[in-house]
């Protein structure tokens, strides 16, 4: 039996399919952005003809296909979502546009507005109101809400989101809203706040569900073909869809909750670096995935990933808990530029995948950081991108010519420049990443993926003091393979404010406890093994607005001391993060949070890469690294485990090029990944 | 110590020194625990040079942009001779290089060779400095006596050693004394990250190196300040804003500039302005000197790094016992929003025909709105301070103003809290928050609305009540053939029906229980001649129910 994961990307839809065996075949694909789900199908053809049969024997033999997709994403950064209308309690119809009274870009007050997701004409206010107890202060309106619904159909909206104050503490006025919509718009895509993420502070619940609402008809669109396709096909496995926090859920469940597919691509990624962490036996890792146009830093610590729950994707707060990755906008694409000033800058403008870097031959002018990589002989001429189209030299040094003009430096001075500009921005991302979760980058291994990771990873090392990089054998379809590693998760939070050093066991017990049977119940629905549940908890000192994630499953409810054993998690929590804690204050608890995860079967190992006599170089290019000199270049796909290489060298597969520099030593692990010791 | 140094090193080292910055501003919003930080984000961070020149600084506050050097600068001075390793200094002082005494700065010497060559430091704006109110802003204070707790330059540690009998005198000197220690460690070890990031980069690259490359970095910040100056009309041009009072019955305070701008270089004279008056309105030169700088990078291309060289095209100047230069004893506080916001508008006044596409309309003032009572939940007593209805931004030639974006001072980068969040926390219950119809300038592009509040006061017992602010007479200014926005108007409508207007600057008005706060506060200003405005636009405007003000109905 066959095991699918797919991961659709701007330009490429990756594929990865693992044999019972353990065996790993992957291949990429051009995206089809008009319609995704052509590209899929196209993909898994390929992937078919690679495996010697028909799709259609191809898909009798799958019992999985994990799914990560950029449906949402570019529906939001593109916005060409859903025609969004807004409900919310009267008197407060502007709390989404408001952002809190932040604008972006503090010095830029030339800037023009940020459109809301549903413009005021589309906003509504509803009389009804809850009190932070939950009770009842204003009963909900039908006449003020059937003339908003009615207002609402004739703006032929698409998709409702519903957002009231105080609906975590009691749902009671949305659902009837949405019983209400039910019956008069009933072909409308609804996104309640309370379900979508019901817990307190108002701007970080309507955004997440606005967001929801507007992403939602798209995706629903997307999956519905794609289940088509796969029917007509003759599949009939499940297919799950990767979600923002690494879990994995069926379509009805993405469907449900869009929004939560934001950052499905990355989150494979990081699923598959977590993966590898356990294999390697290497806990701490800093997972880097270096693409085209931004380049996403997460950390793996103790061999776990953290979630968070503070995103902005294209301007636009998503509140819902996801794996907590840092987004740089600089990538292979970015532009190099000089200022007035006379200074190099790198980004944040990129060629994007049209018209991509001037060696591309796509009619791009302007000089990029793969330009750059491709006039310091980092970069194979004759071929790149699988595609094995040759890249146009030319274009680029003519690209670089402009830019070294400008700099009055050579051009090797000046590609060499970008280069070192960009792993500088890089190596501040990392260190930002780091110290917001208050560890120390050096005791960690870079983990390289995404196409343009491998060229970057041994400087970005150095820059941190960092010993040990590791690229993978599928580096450059990590996301898809990732997929494949991950479980089944359903989560839901509950707001509850108090001191938690003072809860009664009884009162814990029944607010998680609560919380299980509800998880449980919903993951069930779709899930027959076992279910093992997770609960953490939102907790902050009184007096500060950001709460921190307290994992408490060690903590037993029944215990007399639970509380207290909360509250001295989150100190410990506290101090790791923060450096201190006070132990003479009170923690308050915010959220309580618990995760139903069903357990799928893990992949099977990798199997081992036959150990022989050293592969030869297939060739030597001149590099620069400060001065020219000879790099010999290995084939990735056919190094034999165990061999040695001592850099300088390029170790190439068809899509992702690796650079050891002066006495970097890669070691060639028994699955055939690299494992590179840095030199000093 | 002259080496050459190579665009691309100086760039490298450029990207380290933000991100040394931004690091310290991370630590920084994640280690203080009092709501004012960690929620609004009332801090600054920079490095400066030996001279107290600034290098760096991250993107917080725009009033803190220019303010952070003159800190430095007055340690250097205080402590000449007796500055070392393990030091950390501290100031609020607005007459020794702070700007009003709630913002409390900590300033770090980073040493090399065993030489003081750089500083950091961190400024941060504390929920209570002691003095006749709570909160600082004091609009009776008729001396900065009454405003709070000063602390000129002092060392609070020595050579790595805390002085326990110095920390507990501040201590003890300010209401909410767990916080203040709090937000101070929280300062105290973000400005030691950075001297140790500072120390790691120079370890790195070698202390000539790094020097040579933050001379190049001004040189070229400056270089490109100059850029866009050639492109302003040489000339002397005059500009003019008002305050609406001083909060003791006199009316209409001028700030006055003489703004030169002559080839690539620009000169601000704000001697002329009005004498100083007897309360916090008035600006310590210090502030004066920030506020212009805030303006100045409002005027140049947003990209450009902010930093000594950035403002050495600039010359600022001001006549001691002005309300832009109070003799030292004058209160203060407002200062940072006002005056500084009347110092911005004086200046773009005077400067819109040299560069008319920069020149945008003013942002809404600060009124700010303190309720202090009792809490009939708990019977615990409780002080809140309103950030919510934030008045709209100025319009410009890029487009309408931001609705419900803030103050000028902050432009847009100051949060108010959820309101869900308060009702839990506070005996208050909001039963209105959201734009307010007709209130942004009429223009071309249209100002920014203001918001409206309906607050109600949910204790079992009467409150006390301060104000603090501007713009309740003079709304903020169109440009270019804008119109004002609406002013501020800021009412109490006692349970028994009873209406009082509240006035900007009120120290202790009572309050009755029941009462609702009925806030509508001020719209931006518009930009360019209204006549101008798409038919679109206008149809946009009547669509979203937010069309421009037209003036006192």
């Amino acid at each position: 039996m066959y095991r699918i994961g797919v991961d659709i990307g701007g330009t490429f839809t990756d594929l990865v399919v693992v044999e019972d065996a353990g065996a790993v075949h992957f291949g990429k694909i051009a995206s089809t952005p008009e319609d995704q789900s052509i590209g899929v199908m196209a993909g898994l053809d390929m992937m078919a003809g690679r495996l010697l049969m028909p799709l259609v024997a191809m898909l009798g033999q799958t019992e999985r296909i994990v799914h990560g997709m950029t449906v949402a994403t570019n529906a939001l950064l593109e916005r060409k979502g859903a025609r969004l209308g807004l409900l919310t309690t009267e008197g407060h119809r502007d709390v989404l546009e408001m952002r809190e009274g932040l604008k972006p870009e503090r010095y830029n007050l030339r800037l023009p507005r940020h459109p809301a997701l549903a413009p005021r004409a589309l906003r509504f206010g509803v009389r009804e109101r809850m009190r932070d107890t939950g009770s009842v202060e204003t009963s909900l309106d039908m006449d003020s809400l059937d003339t908003a619904i009615e207002a609402l159909r004739g703006e032929k909206v698409e998709a409702i989101a519903v957002c009231y104050l105080h609906a975590y503490a009691n749902p009671a006025h949305e659902q009837q809203t949405r019983d209400r919509l039910a019956e008069l718009l009933p072909d409308v895509y609804v996104s309640l706040s309370s379900d979508v993420l019901p817990q307190i502070k108002e701007y970080e619940r309507v955004s997440t569900t606005a967001v929801n609402a507007y992403v939602g008809p798209a995706l629903e669109r997307y999956l519905a073909r794609l289940q088509n396709r796969l029917k007509e096909t003759g599949y009939s496995g499940p297919a799950l869809i990767t979600l923002s926090h690494g879990g994995v859920a069926p379509i009805s469940e993405a469907i449900r909750l869009a929004a939560g597919t934001v950052l499905s691509g990355p989150a494979g990624g990081l699923a598959g670096a977590r993966h590898a962490s356990g294999v390697l036996d290497v806990g701490d890792l800093i997972p880097f995935d270096m693409g085209g146009t931004s380049t996403d830093i997460s950390l793996i610590v103790d061999g776990e990933t953290t979630l968070s729950s503070d995103r902005v994707v294209a301007g636009e707060r998503i509140a819902l808990s996801s794996l907590d990755i840092v987004t740089l906008g600089a990538g292979g694409g970015s532009i190099a530029s000089v200022d007035t000033g006379g200074l190099l800058n790198v980004g944040p403008h990129s060629a994007g995948a049209s018209p991509g870097p001037a060696c591309y031959g796509n009619g791009g002018v302007e000089p990029t950081v793969t330009d750059a990589n491709v006039a310091l002989g980092f970069l194979n001429p004759d071929g790149f991108s699988g595609g094995g189209s040759a890249l146009d030299t030319k274009a680029a040094n003519t690209a670089l010519d402009v830019l070294a003009g400008k700099l009055g430096v050579e051009r090797i001075t000046a590609a060499e420049g970008v280069f070192r500009v960009v792993n500088t921005q890089m190596a501040e991302g990392v260190r930002l990443a780091t110290v917001r979760r208050g560890v120390d980058p050096r005791r960690f291994a870079l983990f390289g993926f995404g196409g343009a990771a491998g060229l970057h990873v041994t400087s970005l090392a150095r820059m941190l003091d960092i010993k040990r990089a590791i690229i993978p054998r599928m580096a450059s379809v990590l996301s898809a393979w990732g997929m494949l590693t991950t479980d089944l998760r359903y989560e839901m939070s509950r707001t509850k404010i108090g001191e938690i050093g003072e809860m009664r066991p009884e009162e814990l017990q029944m607010l998680f406890g609560g919380l299980e049977g509800d998880v449980k119940g919903a993951l069930s629905a779709w899930f027959e093994g076992d279910i093992r549940t997770s609960r953490t908890a939102d907790m902050r000192y009184g007096e500060q607005i950001f709460e921190i994630d307290v994992d408490l499953n060690h903590i037993d409810f029944a215990d007399e001391g639970a509380g207290q054993a909360a509250k001295q998690a989150f100190e410990a929590r506290h101090e790791e993060l923060y450096t201190y804690s006070l132990p003479d204050r009170e923690p308050v608890l915010v959220n309580a949070r618990v995760a139903a995860i069903g357990e799928l079967s893990a992949p099977p190992a990798e199997p081992l890469v036959a150990r022989g006599p050293d592969l030869k170089a297939r060739g030597v290019r001149k590099i620069y690294l400060g001065a020219w000199m000879d790099a010999p270049v290995f084939a990735f796909s056919e190094l034999p485990a165990g061999q040695l290489i001592t850099g300088p060298a390029l170790i190439e597969a068809d899509t992702t090029t690796v650079l050891l520099r002066a006495a970097d030593t890669a070691l060639v692990t028994d699955t055939g990944w690299l494992d590179i010791a840095i030199s000093d | 110590m002259t080496i050459s140094i190579d665009p691309i090193t100086t760039s490298v080292i450029q990207h380290r020194l933000t991100g040394i910055v931004e690091e310290m501003g991370e630590a920084m919003l994640r280690t203080s625990y009092s709501q004012i930080l960690n929620s609004s984000r009332d801090f600054s961070m920079a490095l400066c040079g030996a001279d107290g020149g600034l290098l760096a600084q991250a993107e917080h506050i725009p009033v803190h942009v220019g303010a952070m050097t003159w800190a430095a600068k007055e340690v250097i001075e205080y402590f000449e001779g007796n500055i070392f390793p393990g030091d950390v200094f501290l100031l609020n002082d607005p007459y020794f290089g702070g700007s009003h005494l709630p913002d409390v700065t900590v300033i770090v010497p980073v040493f090399v060779d065993g030489n003081c060559l750089f500083w950091t430091l961190n400024r941060a704006h504390h929920s209570d400095i002691g003095g006749a109110t709570h909160g600082a802003y004091n609009a009776a204070a008729t001396e900065i006596w009454q405003e709070g707790l000063r602390i000129p330059p002092i060392k609070l540690y020595v050579k790595g050693v805390r002085r326990d009998d110095l920390h507990r005198m501040l201590s003890v000197n300010v209401r909410h004394p767990r916080d203040f220690e709090g937000d101070l460690a929280a300062q105290t070890g973000s400005a030691k990250l950075g001297e140790k990031r500072l120390g790691e980069l120079i370890a790195e690259s070698g202390v000539e190196t790094v020097s040579a490359a933050m001379a190049r970095i001004l040189d070229a910040a400056e270089a490109q300040a100059r850029a866009v100056i050639k492109t302003w009309t040489d000339g002397v041009y005059y500009g003019t804003a008002l305050l609406d009072d001083d909060g003791r019955g006199n009316e209409d305070i001028a700030i006055r500039t003489t703004v030169t701008i002559d080839g690539d270089s620009i000169e601000v004279d704000l001697s002329d302005s009005d004498p100083q008056v007897e309360s916090f309105i008035n600006s310590s030169f210090a502030n004066t000197q920030s506020a212009v700088v805030m303006t100045y990078a409002f005027l140049l291309d947003p990209g450009i790094a902010q930093n000594a060289g950035t403002i050495r095209p600039l010359t600022v100047k001001a006549k001691e016992g002005t309300v832009v230069w109070a003799k030292p004893g004058a209160p203060v506080t407002l200062c940072t929003s006002h005056c500084s916001q009347e110092i911005i508008e004086a200046i773009v006044d005077a400067i819109a025909p040299a560069c008319p596409e920069r020149a945008m309309a003013g942002w809404g003032k600060r009124f700010r709105i303190a309720i202090k009572g009792e809490d009939p939940r708990n019977g615990a007593p409780f002080i809140w301070h309103m950030f919510h209805a934030r008045p709209g931004a100025g319009a410009s030639s890029g487009g309408d103003g931001w609705h419900g974006s803030g103050e000028w001072h902050s432009a847009g980068g100051l949060k108010f809290g959820s309101v869900e969040v308060a009702e839990a926390r506070f005996p208050l219950f909001f039963e209105r928050h959201e734009y307010r119809p007709g209130s942004g300038g009429d223009g071309q592009y249209g100002g920014g609305a203001g918001c409206e509040l309906l607050l109600r006061l949910e204790t079992a017992s009467d409150c006390k009540v301060n104000t603090a602010g501007e713009g309740v007479r003079h709304a903020a200014a169109g440009r270019q053939g804008g119109r004002d926005g609406a002013p501020h108007d800021y009412r109490v409508r006692a349970p028994g029906g009873d209406i009082r207007v509240l006035k900007t600057k009120e120290e202790g008005v009572d309050v009755q229980a029941g009462t609702v706060f009925e806030v509508l506060s001020g719209g931006g200003g518009g930009w360019g001649d209204p006549a101008q405005r798409t038919v679109k636009a206008r149809a946009v405007d009547e669509r979203e129910g937010l069309p421009p003000y037209l003036g006192k109905a």
